[in-house]
């Protein structure tokens, strides 16, 4: 027992029934809940109910919810996190292996080693590396677990995008967010249990795949909460009608509902069907109070950089994803359009504007997490699908930027029983591939799960007969050295 | 210390185990796995997956792994911790034995070194091409060589080219690498073609392994027992057994203690068999003449106007193009690439359900299509040559994304011909065969030689070692009459498209050009410019200036239309009018000759067992054949070439095809009527549909069950008669309404003692929405219809040239673009298919139909439809009373009650109140509530 230490639950507990308060006794003993009715559709043998009610993990959880900050393109982890003075000096000079050891499936148009674009300091009491390009989040070096150990196995990006998401190199697998509300359920039944937060100025790569529910039921997917304009997709009339009009027709809905419902008794589904309509409604109420973020103090709105034009967009869905947690929401992902950290060319100017739009707001919403105590029960994970070769690569005349590297990148972790100020895990003098510690995506994702109470092995979905899991069917390793 | 050690042998701590716990399975008689426990020596010499133990490696040991995790044994519960720990140590220490048994070192032989030429090797040196004269496809042609000389001197690796080329990384040539997808042969294979040659590369006589006339070995006579697996039988004719449906579920209510349910009132019945049948309800004209007509055959004469509709096919096909996993696009990669052409097997799919073609021609087409007549070398292509070719779509529905340009080794393409095999297994056989694939069934008799000897059914067309992507694998076959009016028609649409495409792209850039003068005019024109250039690259390959430009565009782009100057808006209306105006050339085009078939190709590779499933661990030879369980286990599966005068064809598909429909196939006909009987109650006889297997369910009336498979044979294998069987029994006709007693007896409707209320599917509630609004465009066929995708990310079908929207079936079905309407109401992701959909009810599909801005159009059209026919009867203003009263007729096929009446008419005046000065509103708001309603989305 002693290992799982329960969460400090009474802060977000005592605002959850302040927030039921505000909202007026209408919210406060509204049950849940989206139903699912088809279960016969999945074959009886499932680990867990198909619905979004909250329930016990496996174990003890260290973490009741996760915000995955997703560096889409693949971040360059020997310019932002593992420096290589080695490859420094090496620069210019040719790789000095096989270049077909570099990993990825052309060899054409590689160019030279390419030294860091930045310079790094030590940060913290942990002395952690990290580039000048990442000035904020390197204020909190002591809150954060580098993994700089991380492999996978597809140097594109389609294919480690799925597998860093859903464990499978393919298509149409649950991913790590659909497995967890699967496993866990939602605290509030008025907000989606899987908010995706993207970018205004368009999808990541693999657009909505990368929050898909796979074979799962569709319940289980990620629920896109726009910041600006109406929140989820048809949540507010896109049409011109009176108020009092709508209240009428709902009230005639209502009628008209019960009368039907009167004359078919022990239909359970025209019940879940009537409350659908009523979760509707709550939600209309909900998610516009989640994403008001007017009534957040100056100097809350200042840290995030929400305001000033370069952070504004992402410290905004930083706050958001503040709010939701706050509020019970189990899992949030932040993603950017396409995928801006592929930088092929210009890689230190490329990679440095990012850093400049990310970097406030990922510090803020770690220092916001953490004064209202809630990073010790929210997993905060940053990282992208792969990393960067250490060579540079030729893209149209030039040589400015690096490839894929899926031998080895840097993700890290913070809050929800992560040990703070560690650096984990070794690359090559190159920052090319992982020589101590490796950590594959199923070990990082059997240790997100574990931190949230789920154990990967009795986490199982069953598909025509066969067992279906995150983490596949070889074992994986909680890496139990990073946790606190 | 010593002594303990000393102990820890297989003889005194593991041989105890495995017989008290594992060889009632993995005996010689009966290897489970190819398992055969009771010898030291074949424990050492493993089962399907390799070796069963890793000495000193526990983590990495079968053994261990499946016993740790439970899954073994799998009778009598799991082991108990101190054996599990036992085995544990066992295997640390070293794994030894009091006395070792010898086991002779294998040497290899072609069969190790075939399979690693054909993985790096024949691509370049093999059926497509023989470079420098060279084919490594059999050690005969390896030892003959090519133009340098043989490719190995037997006894000699070092002397040999084959190893030089390899070893000195000259082949595979690193710069054809990704070009032909291969992967440089890892140190143990090359070790095993140096071992292979060193021992004088030896070849021995070995048959591949098939059926034969001897006992299978791997699967026993009591695995065939299995209800499923067994043939149905014929209701012997006895005075007193069942001889129809209501007969058999009768007896089963009887035996229960209950009845029949009454029969539903004739506006249900109307309302139930339309939907179901071709999936809208009726037009109110129909409506009436059905319930005014006086005959009581009314009901059968309904059933048989149904069956004749072209509708029917629409509806019913569409269940088959879950089954067979139909999508448009290829899916697998982010740029998910459009299958141009695969709405011609979607047609084919509609056309074999009107015509109600026979369910084993219907299968024997789409399996085999290709090997039933030679179109390769016929004089005249016919329209059944292009029917049949068509057909065989049905293998092609799986994602594959061998076109593209790193996605298309070995391992992907054996993905693809894993899904074809998984749309076979569960769609058509009732079986689950995913699993297969790398071991042997955990609980079907289906030993994973079993799997491969399927694969090799298909080696003949899917061959992953000749393969063929998804770009190259279509066949250009039409008719004279096709290739006669191609000619006439489309010379002058492909000019006129021509000239339209360089209006679209000037419009493009003049469109991007206002956004750019409109929001930034002091942006300079060489900023424009590169703009425009920065739009047309990738993100990844932008320059930190052009990645600064596109941003501010894109920015721009985005505002919201309101915020939009009024240049910007025009320019963007004239992009669209030239891309309808394209739409509309399009239209009026001869379809391309192009189809999405599959064929056999004549030379396929051998087909090796993959241990685990791993493309690189071969196991050993195996030829065509079907699961060993289906048949007595001692008749050879025969193979003959179908043209043996003619094209080159294995004819390996057309005999399993043939064996599949043959009348006595014990899962064919079940698995069918089944399904059609699980589309009519919502609920199959056998709940799984997809699984026959030991771990399905066994059917709730397995006499029924049996009784509808013969009828089904019987009558020529025709499904419109199963619904006329099905659809004119008492059974069918119940009431939906659930009692106390129903719900103390039979809570789930096991025994079928109602009808089941069920909630409408996407497409019939997409469907029934348009045509109650009167807004459904019921042309048919030919390409998809195209959707757009909002800022937002909602995804609706456009409108078609008429001005309606066509039936769901018709619209375009990307991966990556469902209709967000058809999605929000379970419309499945295809991985590969859907065997069943899931029916979810979540609060989405509330916000949809009460928010959503299509269905209040769709809302409006219905009530300018009422105010047409109201007003069309009587001098007077129409009071709100008959347009309740039109309102129900049109969306329910029903009058209201009287308190249905009165609501609706309190709630009329009350709208008209709160919309003053709008004529049109609350009428609009009335019938957009009862589109909302539970009377409308679910079906008594």
């Amino acid at each position: 027992m002693s290992d799982f230490p329960t969460l400090q639950t009474s802060r977000r507990d005592f605002f959850a029934r302040t927030s039921d308060g505000l909202m007026g006794a209408a919210l406060t003993h509204l049950l849940s809940s989206d139903f699912f009715g088809g279960q016969s559709a999945l074959g009886s043998d499932v680990s867990v109910p198909l619905d979004l009610k909250s329930r016990q993990g496996h174990h003890p959880a260290r973490a009741k919810s996760v915000i995955q900050l997703f560096m889409n393109g693949g971040p360059s982890q020997m310019d932002l996190f593992d420096p290589k003075p080695v490859l420094n000096r090496m620069d210019g000079k040719p790789f000095p292996g096989n270049v077909e050891e570099i990993g990825n499936q052309s060899t054409a148009g590689i160019g030279v080693m390419m030294g860091g674009q930045y310079n790094f300091s030590r940060h913290g009491q942990s002395g952690m590396w990290m580039a000048d390009v990442l000035p904020h989040t390197a204020k909190m070096a002591d809150d954060i677990c580098l993994i700089n150990s991380m492999w996978t196995d597809h140097p594109n990006h389609d294919n480690a995008l799925y597998k860093i998401h859903s464990g499978r190199l393919f298509m149409g697998y649950p991913t790590l967010g659909a497995w967890t509300v699967y496993g866990l359920g939602s605290e509030n039944q008025n907000l989606p249990a899987y908010v995706v937060l993207n970018d205004e100025l368009g999808l990541p790569k693999n657009g909505t795949r990368n929050w898909t529910s796979g074979f799962l039921p569709p319940t289980f997917q990620g629920t896109r909460l726009r910041p600006t304009g109406s929140p989820i997709l048809n949540l507010k009339p896109q049409f011109e009608q009176p108020s009092a009009v709508t209240e009428s027709a709902r009230g005639l809905l209502n009628r008209l509902d019960e009368i039907h419902k009167k004359d078919r008794p022990y239909q359970p589904e025209l019940d879940a069907r009537i409350e659908t309509y009523g979760l509707a409604a709550r939600m209309q109420l909900s998610a516009g109070e989640a994403l008001d973020i007017g009534r957040e103090k100056p100097h809350t709105l200042e840290m995030y950089g929400v305001g000033e034009s370069t952070t504004d967009s992402y410290g905004r869905r930083c706050l958001l994803a503040r709010r939701l947690v706050e509020r019970g929401v189990r899992f949030v992902q932040i993603f950017l359009e396409e995928q801006p950290w592929d930088s092929h060319v210009d890689l230190g100017p490329n990679h440095r504007a990012i850093c400049e739009r990310t970097d406030k707001p990922v510090a803020g919403l770690l220092r916001d997490l953490k004064q209202r105590g809630l990073l010790d029960s929210t997993l905060v994970i940053w990282g992208g699908e792969f990393g960067r070769t250490p060579t540079t690569q030729k893209s149209g005349d030039v040589y400015t930027g690096r490839d894929h590297n899926m031998q080895a990148f840097t993700s890290w972790m913070a809050g929800g029983g992560i040990k703070g100020g560690l650096s984990y895990g070794q690359t090559d003098e190159f920052g090319h591939a992982v020589v101590e510690n490796p950590v594959s995506v199923h070990d990082f994702h059997a240790t997100i799960l574990h931190q949230l109470g789920l154990h990967h092995e009795k986490l199982y979905f069953n598909r025509s007969g066969l067992e279906e899991r995150l983490t596949g069917i070889e074992p994986p390793r909680v890496v139990k050295e990073i946790l606190a | 210390m010593e002594a303990k050690d000393s102990e820890l042998v297989f003889e005194t701590v593991i041989a105890p185990i495995l017989k008290a716990h594992c060889v009632d399975c993995h005996n010689p008689e009966k290897q489970k796995g190819e398992l055969d426990l009771t010898t030291a020596k074949n424990f050492l010499r493993g089962g399907e997956s390799g070796p069963v133990v890793e000495p000193g490696d526990p983590e990495h040991s079968r053994l261990f792994e499946l016993v740790h995790r439970g899954e073994m044994p799998k009778k009598g519960g799991p082991l108990s911790e101190l054996q599990v720990e036992t085995i544990r140590e066992w295997i640390v220490a070293g794994a030894e034995f009091r006395e070792a048994p010898k086991v002779t070192e294998n040497l290899p032989t072609q069969h190790d070194v075939i399979p690693v030429m054909l993985l790096r090797c024949t691509v370049c040196h093999g059926p497509g091409q023989q470079q420098g004269e060279l084919d490594l496809r059999t050690p005969v042609a390896m030892k003959k060589g090519g133009k340098s000389g043989p490719a190995l001197v037997a006894g000699n690796p070092d002397e040999s080219l084959l190893i030089q080329r390899i070893e000195s990384e000259a082949c595979p040539p690193r710069e054809k690498l990704l070009s032909v997808f291969v992967k440089r042969p890892p140190s143990a294979e090359v070790k095993l073609l140096r071992d292979w040659i060193l021992a004088g590369a030896p070849e021995v006589e070995t048959a591949p392994d098939v059926a034969t006339t001897e006992p299978d070995t791997l699967v026993s006579e009591e695995d065939r027992l299995h209800w499923a697996f067994v043939v149905p039988q014929r209701t012997p004719r006895a005075t007193n057994s069942p001889i129809n449906v209501d007969e058999f579920v009768g007896a089963g209510l009887q035996k229960a203690g209950l009845d029949f349910s009454p029969e539903a009132d004739r506006d249900t019945l109307i309302r139930r068999a339309y939907l179901d049948l071709v999936g809208m309800p009726p037009s109110v004209e129909e409506w009436k003449k059905w319930r005014e007509r006086k005959n009581s055959d009314w009901y059968a004469a309904m059933i048989d106007h149904l069956l004749a509709s072209p509708h029917y096919g629409e509806r019913w096909g569409r269940y088959w193009l879950d089954l067979a996993g139909y999508a448009d696009s290829e899916g697998g990669i982010s740029a998910d690439p459009v299958r141009t052409v695969a709405w011609k097997y979607r047609d084919y799919v509609i056309q074999a359900f009107n015509e109600d073609k026979p369910y084993d021609r219907f299968l024997l087409e789409q399996l085999a299509g290709d090997e039933l007549l030679d179109w390769k070398k016929a004089d005249v292509i016919t329209d059944e040559m292009v029917e049949n070719l068509t057909a065989t779509g049905f293998l092609r529905m799986g994602i594959d994304q061998t076109g593209s340009r790193t996605m298309n080794f070995v391992p992907e393409r054996l993905g693809v011909i894993g899904d074809a095999i998984d749309v076979l297994g569960s769609g058509v056989m009732g079986l689950t065969m995913e699993c297969v694939r790398c071991h042997t069934h955990k609980y079907d008799p289906i030993p994973q030689r079993d799997y491969y000897r399927l694969k090799a059914i298909f080696q003949g067309a899917f061959d992953e070692h000749d393969w063929m992507s998804f770009k190259t694998r279509t066949l250009q076959v039409a008719t004279p009459e096709q290739r006669k009016r191609h000619a006439e028609v489309n010379p002058p649409l492909e000019a006129e498209l021509k000239s339209l495409e360089s209006e679209r792209k000037r419009a493009d850039v003049e469109r991007q050009m206002t956004i750019l003068r409109e929001h930034y005019p002091e942006q300079s024109a060489e900023e424009n410019q590169e703009t425009l250039v920065a739009l047309k690259k990738a993100d990844n390959q932008r320059t930190q200036t052009q990645a600064i430009l596109v941003k501010k565009f894109v920015t721009a782009d985005l505002l919201p239309d309101a915020e939009q100057p009024k240049a910007v808006l025009a320019a963007r209306q004239a992009l669209v009018d030239i891309e309808n105006r394209m739409i509309r050339v399009r239209s009026e085009m001869e379809p391309p000759f192009a189809i999405r078939a599959l064929w056999d190709r004549g030379h396929p590779s051998p087909t090796y067992i993959l241990r685990r499933g791993d493309h690189d661990k071969p196991g050993r030879l195996v030829g065509p054949g079907v699961p060993s369980a289906l048949t007595d286990g001692r008749t050879p599966f025969e193979v003959d070439p179908p043209f043996p005068d003619g094209t080159a064809s294995t004819g390996r598909r057309l005999a399993f095809a043939r064996w599949l429909t043959r009348p006595d196939h014990p899962l064919t006909a079940r698995v069918m009527v089944n399904r059609i009987w699980y589309h009519h109650f919502g609920r199959g006889l056998v709940r799984t549909l997809e699984n026959f297997g030991v771990k399905g369910e066994p059917p709730t009336h397995p006499g029924l069950l049996d009784w509808l498979a013969v009828e089904f044979v019987d009558h020529g294998w025709s499904v419109k008669e199963m619904h006329r069987v099905i659809m004119n029994s008492r059974t069918y006709r119940q009431s939906s309404r659930i009692s106390d007693r129903h719900l103390a007896v039979d809570p789930q409707n096991r025994l079928l003692s109602r009808m089941s209320m069920r909630r409408m599917d996407a497409e019939a509630l997409h469907d029934s929405l348009l045509f109650v609004a009167g807004k459904l465009d019921d042309s048919t066929g030919g390409p998809p219809d195209p959707v757009s995708v909002d800022r937002n990310g909602l995804v609706s079908v456009n409108r078609t040239l008429k001005g309606g929207w066509r039936r769901s079936v018709y619209a375009q079905y990307r991966r990556t673009e469902i209709p967000t309407m058809m999605e929000t109401f379970d419309y499945p992701e295809m991985g590969p298919n859907c065997y069943e959909r899931s029916i979810s009810t979540v609060s989405p599909q509330s916000l949809f139909l009460m928010n959503n801005d299509h269905v209040r159009e769709l809302a409006a059209a219905m009530a300018a439809r009422i105010e047409e026919t109201v007003v069309g009867d009587g001098e007077s203003a129409p009071d709100s009373g008959a347009k309740v009263e039109a309102a129900y007729h049109l969306a329910l096929s029903r009058p209201p009650s009287e308190e249905e009446r009165r609501l609706g008419r309190e709630t009329f005046i009350q709208l008209q109140r709160e919309w003053e000065g709008s004529m049109t509103g609350p009428l609009e708001a009335y019938c957009h509530t009862l589109l909302n309603s539970a009377a409308f989305l679910y079906i008594d």
